[in-house]
């Protein structure tokens, strides 16, 4: 199919419009094999839209007859009509007007995409493919351009176009490499969000993990992990009560300090499945003697907001939540903890969302952390960190925020062996899990994130450690945000490359704590076979 | 006819002006702030953070510093784009080698219209058309116009040429593509027969700029720069119509989205902004926004929690 994939295809094709061949799919250096796609059962086949590749996101229900073929065009067309008027979009409309009409569609964005390079070239990847069908319904059906066909390229609108418009705007991880590449200012990314947004805020059709499981369970328990206030309170003091004993220094969380100069943001997510972050921040923020507190408020205790995801009213209104608990504690500024969508949901989208009264300043923790490193409030021994490191920039954080500098000044102090992956910093390539992937596990999901998304990763973090890899050197891959972290983790597991090459993965603050001279030895565990200290 | 002429030339111009105001109001009227949607390096860090893409959000407590923007960096910014495709040369050296001269060339005629209307402009003002200074501005008019319709048309081939040949380009490229392509070539031609039959094309483009300023409709003297004009009439209107209207657009797409950093606390007006924007009404269907479907701007729809269930 790859080679002869058009545009149009889109709407004509029966079944399975692509078929992603895992020959086709680069080797790297480690041993990072393919997983087999699942076929999808006889029932899914029948009921379910499955029909742009191998993978299934949003599970749209199959069309029974006519009347719901047409009701789904009709209703996906409502939806482009809203998503191109100030007062339902004003948020993103000029980025998307622009987008719109100022491609000239030179293909210089192909080259940037982590997945067409790693899909093997497959035209459905190119970040301009999705956009142009886009495009062509807009200029066809909506604005109804004279000459549109000719001008823009003809493109049939039927339920299978809307159907695999829908799930192609989930075969982008809205990394933005293609708009850092792009000579006019085009924005792919953006594109496939909007689309994403059509979906959700009109049909309401989105993925489960991002929707039901994410933002609506965020606003019902308090977490898109489920945790009520009073649970998390609870794990937290296990986790302090842990941690105090594997490091041998005293870890005291603070919950709801009025006044406190700052309130911790943490991802939900690392109290269940990283609880060594959780301890790490508490650990360091005590030690430097910061004037700090969690929240113990619904919602305010985990800082993700899938909602930048897919759904502009649901970041809205979860990032009016974050501040104002900060607002009810009185903190001088938010923390932003080891999330690269929280720091830029918060900081960067809700700037311009939540009135500014309603504001508390937020800070990355990058920041704060290189300050209390470089400011020697922390005994630190880097020697205790001597193996190789290498560094993972979070696209949210790094390419979309600018911060670079922070978290290598505080590696350059405290690992020695600290070595750059290529293409890093701004240049840098999403984990793979970006944009809500790496929460998902279904229809093949999982699959896709080890054969194309998750690769070029791996691709990096190869070359940064190709003068040792194998099992004989412990490596240290310092991933600090939440969803990177899983999508790693994942990676490393499956292919069994915690024994195979001795790696070991987790956040910026497990490594201060980790050259911590108070601290018990050993804070950072290997399962490798590698050689000892 | 002569005057049929005159005034299509009247009309380009002013359509181009109109267009181009319409492009810009529309991008102006389209949100009254949109979010914050930069991409890194942004030119106006300064230098040594656009280095390496950081930004004034690495520094502690940035919100309580005064805000620096280096607005040398962003006009050199801007300018390495416009002036050397930095980008494409950068991510797509196969189309840079066409694309650039093809720029080039474009460059170099607007300059050229430029500097000729300059010129004509000083000879209203009392500029001897025959004395030196003019025969100066002759010879590098002369001179530009053959270098950079050389440009259009090679690069115009070489960029019509790889749309038809490279596999993916082909894939999206639609007839406009090349007939906006095809144009360009064929006023590049009409511009070098001109150039070659007409003892100085200088004298043709002063002469014609000059009736125009001061209403003289007098006939043309050569065929080929009738031609040559009446298509150069036809892209001035009709660049802001199409994706070539990146021409104007190029500035807001840098400067207002993939540098717009301002942060709100900085911003009194963003402020005031931001209120009025979260007035508007919102229309979207899907039930988690829509509620039970009673009118609500997006005041309403941030502070509902569409998990709680409604008290009667």
């Amino acid at each position: 199919m790859k080679d002869n994939l058009r545009l149009t295809d889109v709407s004509t094709v029966d079944g399975q419009m692509v078929s992603i061949d895992l020959k086709e799919i680069p080797e790297l250096a480690v041993d990072m094999h393919t997983m087999p796609w699942k076929p999808f059962t006889e029932e899914q086949k029948e009921n379910t839209a499955c029909i742009l590749d191998e993978v299934c996101v949003l599970n749209i229900p199959k069309p029974k007859n006519r009347e719901e073929e047409e009701e789904l065009v009709n209703k996906f067309l409502d939806g482009v009509r809203k998503l191109f008027s100030k007062e339902n979009n004003w948020t993103f409309l000029p980025m998307l007007e622009t987008s719109m009409d100022n491609c000239v569609q030179c293909n210089s964005c192909s080259d940037a995409c982590h997945l067409y390079e790693m899909s093997g070239e497959n035209e459905m990847y190119r970040p301009n493919f999705r956009s142009e069908i886009f495009r062509r319904i807009y200029k066809q059906y909506v604005k109804k351009e004279p000459l549109a066909k000719w001008r823009y390229g003809d493109m049939n609108l039927n339920w299978k176009t809307v159907a695999r418009l829908g799930e192609l705007a989930y075969r982008c991880n809205l990394c933005r490499r293609c708009a850092q590449t792009c000579p006019i200012g085009v924005d792919n990314g953006l594109m496939a969000r909007e689309i994403r947004k059509v979906f959700s805020q009109e049909l309401g059709i989105y993925p489960r993990e991002l929707h039901e499981r994410g933002t609506m369970n965020h606003m019902k328990a308090g977490s898109s992990t489920g945790m009520t206030p009073e649970v998390v309170k609870e794990n937290v003091e296990f986790i302090d009560e842990d941690y105090t004993e594997i490091t041998g220094v005293g870890i005291h969380t603070p919950f709801d300090v009025q006044g406190a100069d700052i309130m911790l943001l943490h991802n939900a997510g690392e109290i269940m499945a990283w609880p060594e972050n959780i301890a790490s921040f508490s650990l360091i923020f005590q030690e430097a003697g910061l004037s700090w507190t969690l929240s113990s408020k619904a919602l305010a205790y985990d800082g993700v907001n899938y909602g930048v995801f897919y759904d502009d009213a649901q970041t809205a209104r979860i990032a009016l939540q974050h501040m104002m608990a900060a607002k009810e504690l009185g903190v001088k500024k938010i923390v932003i903890g080891e999330c690269g969508h929280a720091h830029k949901a918060l900081t960067v989208i809700a700037d311009r969302v939540i009135p500014f009264e309603y504001q508390v300043p937020r800070e990355s923790c990058y920041v704060t952390l290189r300050d209390i490193v470089m400011s020697g409030r922390l005994k630190l021994d880097p020697s205790r960190n001597d193996f190789p490191v290498t560094l993972h920039d979070p696209c949210n954080v790094v390419r979309l925020m600018g911060i670079v500098e922070p978290q290598r000044e505080i590696l350059r102090k405290i690992a020695p062996q600290f070595r750059e992956m290529p293409c890093h910093g701004v240049d840098n390539y999403c984990c793979g899990g970006g944009s809500g992937f790496a929460i998902m596990t279904r229809n093949n999901i999982e699959q896709w994130r080890g054969n194309i998304s998750g690769r070029k990763k791996m691709w990096q973090i190869s070359e940064a450690f190709k003068d040792c890899l194998g099992p004989e050197t412990r490596k240290y891959i310092c991933a600090p945000c939440s969803n990177c972290k899983g999508q790693i983790r994942e990676i490393l597991e499956h292919n069994d490359l915690y024994t195979k090459n001795n790696f070991a993965y987790g956040g910026l603050v497990e490594l201060i704590v980790n050259a911590m001279t108070n601290v018990n030895p050993g804070f950072i565990e290997f399962e490798g076979a590698g050689e000892e200290e | 006819m002569t005057i049929l002429f005159y005034i299509l030339g009247y009309l380009a111009v002013a359509g181009f002006f109109c267009m181009a105001y319409l492009k810009i109001r529309s991008y102006m009227a389209a949100s009254p702030l949109h979010v914050r949607w930069e991409l890194y390096p942004v030119p106006h860090e300064g230098a040594q953070k656009a280095a390496y893409g950081g930004s004034f959000m690495e520094e502690k407590d940035w919100w309580t510093k005064p805000r620096h923007i280096s607005h040398w960096g962003d006009i050199k910014g801007i300018l390495t784009e416009v002036l050397f495709l930095h980008a494409t040369f950068e991510h797509n050296l196969k189309l840079w080698v066409r694309t650039y001269p093809f720029h080039v060339g474009m460059y170099m005629l607007m300059g050229g219209t430029i500097i000729v209307l300059c010129a004509v402009i000083a000879q209203i003002f009392g500029l001897n058309p025959q004395g030196g200074v003019m025969i100066f501005v002759g010879n590098v008019i002369n001179a530009v116009v053959l270098v950079g319709a050389l440009c259009i048309v090679i690069g115009g081939i070489g960029l019509i040429e790889r749309r038809r040949n490279d596999e993916g380009l082909r894939r999206y490229s639609t007839p406009e593509h090349y007939f906006n392509l095809g144009v360009f070539v064929v006023f590049g031609v009409l511009g070098l027969a001109a150039w070659a039959v007409a003892p100085s094309y200088f004298e043709l483009a002063r002469t014609f700029i000059y009736n125009l300023l001061t209403f003289n409709f007098a006939p043309q003297t050569s065929t080929l720069f009738s031609l040559h004009l009446l298509l150069g009439f036809f892209l001035l209107i009709w660049i802001p119509m199409t994706n070539m209207g990146h021409l104007i657009m190029k500035y807001f797409m840098y400067h207002d989205i993939r540098w717009g950093d301002e942060p709100t606390n900085y911003s009194e007006k963003n402020k005031q902004k931001i209120l009025e924007a979260l007035k508007f009404n919102v229309t979207w269907s899907a039930k988690h926004i829509s509620g039970d479907g009673t009118p609500r701007t997006w005041v309403d729809v941030a502070t509902t929690n569409p998990t709680e269930k409604k008290e009667d």
